[in-house]
C-alpha cells in the first residue's frame, strides 16, 4: 500500500504543488480509503528533504501536515493566527531536522508529532527565562533493548490496527486526552459524562494498546 | 516490575502528549531514561498520537503558506541553537544533565537540596534532594502534588521501598515519612508544589528549617 516509486510519488507532487490554493484537496489521500486510494510515502518525502533538500517533497509534505499541525494547536485553544505560526515553524523544525529522521524508529507521522510535541509544550511553558524543557528525544539510543524499540509499535498499520481494537468511546476520550489541553473533569462535561467513566475509558483504552503495540510490557498493569 | 513505582497510565500518556507540566515531565523524563521499557511505551504512545495527528480534520492554512513556507526555507540558516552547558552532576541521567543547578543548601541534618533550574509551573518547581544512608525524614504532608524519582540509593515508606529510577506520586492526602535504606547516599529529583508540611510536635522546631 506504500507507493515508493518516485513516478507515483512525484507524480503525486506535481498535481499538488499545481492545485496548491485548495490544500483541502489533498483529503483524497486520507484515511479511511487508504487500501484503495494511492497513498503518498511520507517517510520517503523527509528522506529526500535529507538526502537533497527536496523542496517539491517539503511541498507535498507541507500540504498534508501543515493544516493537522494547525487544527492540532486549534485544539489545545491556540487561535487560528497562533496556530497557523505554529503549523509554519513546526514544518520549519522538519525541513532542518530531517536529518535525524529514521523511519526505523519513528514513522513520518509519528516523528511530526513528536516535533509538534516538544514545540507545543516550549510554547506553553510559563516561564519565558527558564531553559528549554528536555525533548523527547527524535532518534532515541537504546543500546540494551534495539528489539524493543523495533518492536513497539512505531509501524502505523500497526498503531491502525491497534486503535481499531477500541470501542468508538475509548478513541473519543484518547483523542480528547492528547489533543485538548484540558484536565480530565473537563473532558468528562464534553463528553457529558461522570468524571470517573472517562478515567476508566482512558485508563482501559491505554491498557488495551499497549497490550497490543507492547505484548512483552506491562499492558495489564492498573 | 512493581507497578506502583511506574507513573500512572494517565501520567505517561500526558507526557507523550505534552500536556504534563514542564517541572512534572522534567521528573518524567528522569524516570524514562532509567527505565526504557517504560520510554520504549512513551515513544509507542508518540505513535499513537502520529496516527491521530494524521487523521485529524485538517484546519485550511492560510492562501499563501506554501509559498511562505519555502521562502522561509530558503532563507533558512540552520539552527544554531546549541545545547546548554553540562552540569556538575555526572550521575544524572542524561535529561537532567543540561539544567543548570543552583548551590546545595542545607535542609535539616543530613538532608540537602538544590535547585534544577527547569521551566517552573506557578508554584511548582524542581529540586534535587540529597540524604544520608540511615536518615527519616520529619513526617510530613505535601501542599500539593509531589513527584518523585530516584537516581541513587535507596528510600522507603510506609507504602514500600524505591529504587534507583523508582517513582513516587504523592498528593497532599499522602501523609509519610520517607527513610533512606541504602548504603550510599539517596538522591532523588523531585517536582514539588508548595511547601511540604510537617506533623507533629516537632513541627515548631522543623518546619523553619524545612524550606525547600
Amino acid at each position: 500500500m506504500i507507493r515508493s516509486a518516485g513516478e507515483t510519488v512525484y507524480g503525486l507532487m506535481n498535481d499538488t504543488v499545481t492545485a496548491l490554493a485548495p490544500h483541502s484537496d489533498l483529503a483524497q489521500w486520507a484515511r479511511p480509503n487508504r487500501v484503495s486510494v494511492p497513498e503518498v510515502d511520507y517517510d520517503r518525502l523527509i528522506e529526500a528533504i535529507a538526502l537533497r533538500r527536496d523542496r517539491q517533497a517539503f511541498s507535498v509534505l507541507f500540504a498534508h501536515f501543515a493544516p493537522r499541525l494547525k487544527a492540532y494547536l486549534m485544539k489545545a485553544g491556540a487561535t487560528p493566527g497562533a496556530a497557523e505560526e505554529f503549523a509554519q515553524d513546526a514544518l520549519l523544525t522538519v525541513w532542518r531536522k530531517a536529518d535525524l529522521f529514521d523511519s526505523s524508529k519513528a514513522g513520518a507521522a509519528a516523528w511530526i508529532f513528536t516535533i509538534a510535541r516538544n514545540r507545543r509544550l516550549d510554547v506553553l511553558r510559563k516561564d519565558a527565562r527558564a531553559p528549554r524543557l528536555q525533548e523527547i528525544d527524535l532518534a532515541p539510543a537504546e543500546p540494551d533493548q534495539p528489539d524493543r524499540i523495533l518492536a513497539m509499535g512505531q509501524d502505523a498499520d500497526r498503531v491502525r490496527a491497534a486503535l481499531a481494537c477500541l470501542d468508538a468511546g475509548q478513541v473519543e476520550a484518547i483523542k480528547l486526552a492528547f489533543f485538548e489541553d484540558v484536565a480530565h473533569s473537563e473532558v468528562a462535561s464534553r463528553l457529558g459524562l461522570p468524571l470517573g467513566t472517562v478515567k476508566s475509558r482512558i485508563r482501559m483504552a491505554l491498557i488495551k494498546l499497549r497490550r497490543q503495540l507492547d505484548p512483552s510490557g506491562e499492558g495489564d498493569l492498573s | 516490575m512493581n507497578p506502583y513505582r511506574d507513573p500512572s497510565h494517565e501520567r505517561l500518556l500526558a507526557y507523550a502528549a505534552g500536556t504534563l507540566s514542564p517541572p512534572e515531565a522534567v521528573v518524567v523524563s528522569a524516570h524514562l531514561a532509567l527505565r526504557p521499557r517504560n520510554a520504549a511505551w512513551v515513544h509507542g504512545l508518540q505513535a499513537v498520537g502520529g496516527e491521530l495527528l494524521d487523521t485529524l480534520e485538517p484546519a485550511p492554512m492560510e492562501e499563501q503558506a506554501l509559498a511562505r513556507a519555502l521562502a522561509r526555507v530558503e532563507a533558512d540558516g540552520g539552527e544554531v541553537a546549541a545545547d546548554p552547558p553540562l552540569n556538575d552532576m555526572p550521575e544524572l541521567p542524561a535529561p537532567l544533565r543540561r539544567y543548570p543547578l543552583g548551590p546545595w543548601r542545607w535542609v535539616g541534618p543530613g538532608m540537602r537540596a538544590r535547585d534544577v533550574m527547569a521551566p517552573r509551573d506557578g508554584d511548582t518547581r524542581v529540586i534535587l534532594l540529597k540524604i544520608n544512608p540511615g536518615l527519616k525524614t520529619p513526617r510530613h504532608t505535601h501542599g500539593g502534588v509531589e513527584l518523585t524519582c530516584v537516581i541513587q540509593g535507596a528510600y522507603a515508606t510506609e507504602e514500600g521501598r524505591f529504587d534507583v529510577g523508582d517513582f513516587e506520586e504523592a498528593d497532599p492526602a499522602v501523609l509519610h515519612q520517607p527513610r533512606v535504606v541504602s548504603e550510599e547516599a539517596c538522591i532523588c529529583v523531585v517536582a514539588l508544589d508548595g511547601q511540604i508540611q510537617v506533623d507533629g510536635w516537632l513541627r515548631p522546631f522543623v518546619q523553619p528549617m524545612m524550606r525547600l
